[in-house]
C-alpha cells in the first residue's frame, strides 16, 4: 500500500559491497574464534558471501538507523524475558489462563523486510504470533485477547521502524477476526 | 568471595533459569489446546531458555570471542525459530485449522 520500493542501481550494489564484505569478514572471525591463518580461506569466502548477498538483495532498500538498533535490542531482551515469564507462569499454572484470538493488524511500516523483521518480532514477544502476513495486513495470533494487543502491536512496529530509522503515523484500525 | 566464585554463582543461576524456562516451554507444548498455543509456548521459552544458556557459557568461556560467537548462534536461532514458527502457523491457517477458542477441556 504505502510501499515505495526503490529499484538499485548497479552502482549502488557496488557501493554497499565494501561494508557487506567487512561484516562478513567479522562473521568468520568469529565463527574461527579469531584463527588468523584460516583467513587464507575466510577472506575469499567472505568477499564471496558479499558479493552474492549484494547481487541477491531485494528491490527495497532498508538501511539500519544504529540509535535504533540499541534501542531496538533493549526492547528486545526486556520483552523477551516478559514473554518467556508470561507463556511459563500459562503453562503450568493449575488453570491455564488462555484466551486466544486471532486479530489482524493493518501494516504502517514500508519495504519487505521491515515488514517481515516486523512479523517475526511478533513471534517472539508477550502473547502474540504471527501467522499470516499479506501486503497491507498481518494476521496475529494472542494468546490473551482480554489485552490491549493492538496498542501493544503498534508500539512494537514503532520499534521496528525507529531500527530502520523510519517514522510512522498513528495508528488505526485492526481488532479481532 | 573470589571472583571466580562469583562468576560461578551467576552462572548456575543462569542455568537453572534456562532449565525452567525449556521445561516450561516443554509443558506448555504438552497442556496446550492447540497447534498455535503450542507454537507460543515453544518460540518465547527457547528464545529466553537459550539465550540465558548462552549467557552463562560466555561468563564461563571468559572470552570475548566465545562470547561473540555464542550471541551470534543464539540470534541466528532466533530467526531460525521465529521464521520456523510462523511457516507453521501460516500452513495451519491456511489448511482451515480454527484456533481453539475455550469451551470444555
Amino acid at each position: 500500500m504505502s510501499e515505495t520500493p526503490t529499484t538499485i542501481t548497479p552502482r549502488e550494489r557496488l557501493r554497499r559491497l565494501p561494508g557487506r564484505a567487512v561484516g562478513m569478514l567479522l562473521v568468520w572471525f568469529v565463527v574461527t574464534e579469531a584463527d588468523i591463518p584460516s583467513l587464507v580461506i575466510g577472506v575469499p569466502i567472505a568477499l564471496a558471501a558479499a558479493t552474492l548477498s549484494v547481487a541477491l538483495q531485494p528491490r527495497s532498500l532498508s538501511g539500519v538507523y544504529l540509535p535504533g538498533a540499541i534501542r531496538f535490542a533493549r526492547f528486545f531482551a526486556v520483552n523477551s524475558v516478559l514473554g518467556g515469564i508470561d507463556v511459563a507462569f500459562r503453562a503450568l499454572g493449575p488453570r491455564m489462563r488462555l484466551a486466544p484470538a486471532i486479530v489482524h493488524y493493518p501494516l504502517r511500516i514500508s519495504g519487505s523486510f521491515p515488514r517481515v523483521f516486523f512479523a517475526n518480532t511478533i513471534s517472539m514477544l508477550p502473547g502474540t504470533l504471527s501467522s499470516r502476513l499479506t501486503d497491507d495486513t498481518v494476521e496475529v495470533h494472542v494468546l490473551d485477547c482480554t489485552r490491549p494487543v493492538i496498542e501493544d502491536l503498534a508500539k512494537v512496529e514503532e520499534r521496528v521502524a525507529d531500527l530502520f530509522g523510519a517514522q510512522l503515523s498513528p495508528h488505526e484500525g485492526g481488532g479481532v477476526l | 568471595m573470589p571472583w571466580q566464585t562469583v562468576i560461578d554463582v551467576i552462572t548456575y543461576a543462569l542455568f537453572a533459569a534456562s532449565g525452567f524456562f525449556f521445561l516450561a516451554g516443554s509443558v506448555g507444548l504438552v497442556r496446550f489446546p492447540d497447534v498455535y498455543t503450542r507454537l507460543h509456548a515453544l518460540t518465547k521459552s527457547d528464545n529466553l531458555g537459550l539465550g540465558l544458556a548462552s549467557t552463562g557459557l560466555a561468563l564461563q568461556s571468559g572470552s570475548w570471542i566465545v562470547a561473540a560467537k555464542l550471541l551470534l548462534i543464539w540470534m541466528i536461532v532466533i530467526v531460525a525459530g521465529a521464521t520456523a514458527c510462523y511457516l507453521v502457523a501460516n500452513s495451519a491457517r491456511n489448511s482451515g485449522i480454527e484456533p481453539w477458542t475455550g469451551g470444555d477441556r
